[in-house]
């Protein structure tokens, strides 16, 4: 076992399964005090933690395709009037930023998702969920609230609804054991209709004058606003995917969930958790998407699930779970943008660039599995 | 670790070949105009048909760069392509707008970066375009009200008579125009009913589906009217199978050129008529290129093109007119 993995289990023939935690910290905080007392439980306790050279290697190789896609990028980058290169104005880098960051935030959720082992199809229709819900709370519901109320509202409508359908893929693959496939399958097409049926079908546009739903689209599309919430959101899970107990039940629960199960670790609170945090995420997203589209749309975010799925993937993430980390899923999302945006600096033919994207996506994975293979 | 690089680095060349390949760089060199054209998707017929057009009519000019890129029917996608267009600073940027509302701010801010903007038959929430060049649905729709009025007056001796309809995607405007307008027309006949409305999302086999439905409730139609060709020509294929095509008559929507068009079908006496939708990059190219070539040219800020009437006296005509 290697790669990201920071959990490696073992099976041992006479008191079940033994878990190796590649932390240097004590083990009592998250092994329950039940277990402490069985032989398992000291076993996991006691044991040793070796040292990971896979963990490095596989950021090191982010990094480097990171880097290699940067050097591509100023190579190809075409010049302006005054002679700079095209790539590197302040505006086309936030530019790049601002439209990877819808799909950087749900793919972050994402990467939990598939840490666990699972997958989540539904966050497309979760987005344009939400992005009815916001424009239908703004531009229908109407309290005599003040503006900044009556924003937050809405917003809180459409990340509740978000969370919702996350909790509710959530309990239904923890608790009732269906495949996340299938379950998320189901909740997307379901979510569809659902945000077809709010909105009658119709796109709810928001205006540009000085009403609460145009006051909305301003302050929510700024670049500020956008890469802002989509930086201080990485970093934010990045730490609790590797500092916290949480994460590291996450990468237990994908990495072998049967012996997560005998070492008595909270599987089904885990998923439940992971998927909500998926779908609140999604949410925002669909928040975010509603503003800077001045539109809530029911028939938005096709795809977006497959475009998250890709940035994870070719971060690094293994899509079996447990093994994977959010800087990887960040590289991920940064390459398929710099990429996209120096194919359309050039004018590259639109349908060449999802060839590009195929392109990388299989080689990113084949390159994880040769170094899987070399270490 | 070697061999890892070398992956990335053969991967890198990879996409820069791709990049190479397709740079024209010498040729876009010696042409004085850099044009970008936003196009909302290249997958209806009618976008595709505006696409050539443009083509043709730029490189009869000789000195003009072209770029289309497509937006894939996205609004977030087209956003990103008009944000890349700004930052290479063309001569000309078109945009045929996927939606509304989303693509308006961004149109302003090409302008805000002096860039003249020709919004293309979709317009925009405000009017961020030097100018916009469009088409009436609602013309459309009232011709094609008026045309199934006349049809029935000469069939039954005055305006009565059962009519199917076959709707497009609902919820686009296009589509509710064209609706809005034909019984705008047809509302003023108590002896006209719309016996059957159904929605085929402007796909031909959507539309052979529905109207394979519809005729088996319906035991007499008179005119059945597509909002676009493709519709038109499904209902068609559906009531031929039945033996039913000769007791009614197709009217379509769009009178595209090219064997595949609505004005060949006229021909071919599949559709009695079809209403020729501008494409509207003709006008467009029009005022473009005085944008280019004089800088004390100030267009209106609106053209807006009316449809025409195509039946087979002059569907040849219109044929010709309209296959690049």
């Amino acid at each position: 076992m290697e790669g990201g993995n920071l959990v490696t289990v073992a099976k041992d023939q006479t008191c079940g399964t033994l878990f190796y935690l590649s932390q240097k910290k004590s083990m009592t905080e998250y092994v329950p005090e039940s277990l402490q007392e069985n032989a398992v439980g000291r076993a996991i306790l006691s044991s040793k933690v070796p040292f990971q050279r896979g963990v490095v290697y596989s950021r090191l190789k982010g990094i480097i395709g990171l880097l290699a896609i940067l050097l591509l990028a100023l190579v190809a980058s075409p010049h302006s009037a005054r002679g700079g290169l095209v790539f590197l104005e302040a505006g086309n880098i936030t530019d790049i930023l601002r439209q990877v960051s819808e799909i950087g935030i749900i793919s972050l959720g994402m990467t939990f998702v598939i840490l666990t082992g699972g997958i989540d199809l539904s966050v497309g229709t979760v987005l344009a969920l939400s992005s009815s819900l916001v424009t239908i709370v703004l531009t229908r519901v109407s309290f005599g609230w003040p503006q900044s109320v009556g924003i937050t509202a809405a917003a809180v409508t459409a990340l509740i609804g978000g969370a919702l359908v996350g909790f509710m893929n959530g309990a239904i693959i923890a608790r009732w054991r269906i495949q996340p496939f299938i379950v998320t399958l189901a909740t997307m097409i379901g979510i569809r209709g659902l945000a077809r049926w709010l909105t009658s079908n119709a796109n709810i546009d928001l205006g540009f004058g000085s009403d609460i739903a145009s006051v909305f689209a301003r302050a929510l599309s700024t670049k500020t606003i956008v890469i802002g919430s989509y930086v201080l959101l990485a970093v934010a899970l990045g730490a609790v995917l590797s500092k916290t107990v949480f994460g590291r039940y996450v990468r237990a629960v994908g990495d072998n969930e049967k012996a997560a199960e005998y070492a008595g670790l909270p599987i089904v609170k885990t998923k439940i958790l992971v998927y909500t945090m998926t779908g609140l995420l999604a949410g925002y997203a669909g928040v975010l998407h509603a503003a800077q589209n001045h539109q809530g749309n029911p028939n938005t975010g096709v795809a977006y699930e497959l475009e998250a799925i890709a940035a994870v993937v070719i971060g690094g993430t293994s899509l079996m779970g447990g093994s994977g980390s959010i800087s990887g899923t960040v590289v991920g999302t940064l390459i398929i943008g710099i990429l996209t945006n120096i194919l359309r600096l050039n004018n590259i033919d639109s349908n060449l660039e999802l060839i590009v994207k195929a392109i990388i996506i299989i080689a990113a994975v084949w390159l994880q599995q040769k170094s899987k293979e070399s270490t | 670790m070697r061999g890892k690089s070398l992956h990335v680095l053969l991967l890198a060349l990879l996409t820069f070949g791709f990049i190479a390949c397709n740079k024209d760089g010498q040729e876009s060199a010696s042409k004085r105009y850099f044009v970008a054209f936003s196009q909302c998707n290249n997958a209806e017929p009618y976008r595709t048909a505006q696409n050539q057009l443009m083509q043709k009519l730029f490189a009869e000019k000789g000195d003009v760069h072209l770029v289309i890129e497509d937006a894939q029917q996205d609004n977030s996608k087209q956003i990103a392509q008009i944000e890349t267009f700004i930052r290479q600073k063309p001569d000309l940027l078109i945009v045929a707008p996927n939606e509304r509302a989303p693509l308006t701010e961004v149109m302003g801010r090409a302008m805000a970066a002096g860039i003249p903007v020709i919004c293309l038959e979709r317009d925009i929430t405000q009017p961020n375009y030097t100018t916009f060049v469009g088409a009436d649905n609602l013309a459309i729709g009232k011709m094609a009200g008026q045309f199934i009025v006349d049809t029935l007056t000469q069939k039954h001796g005055k305006a009565e008579g059962k009519v199917v309809e076959i709707r497009g995607l609902l919820g686009v405007e296009a589509e509710m125009e064209r609706y809005n307008g034909a019984h705008e027309v047809m509302n003023r006949y108590p002896g006209i009913r719309v016996v059957h409305e159904a929605v085929a999302d402007w796909l031909q086999s959507n539309a052979r589906d529905r109207m394979s439905e519809i005729l088996r409730a319906q035991p007499e139609i008179d005119v059945v009217y597509g909002h676009n060709d493709p519709m038109a020509v499904g209902a068609y294929v559906a009531a031929r199978d039945l033996g039913r095509d000769k007791e009614m008559v197709f009217i379509g929507v769009d009178g595209l050129g090219g064997p595949a068009g609505g004005i060949k079908k006229v021909m071919d006496g599949v559709l009695a008529a079809t209403f020729y939708y501008p494409l509207c990059v003709d006008k467009a190219m029009e005022i473009g290129d005085q944008i280019l070539r004089n800088r004390n040219f100030h267009p209106d800020k609106q053209y807006i093109l009316q449809p025409e009437l195509i039946t087979p006296a002059n569907a040849s005509e219109m044929y010709q007119k309209l296959t690049f």
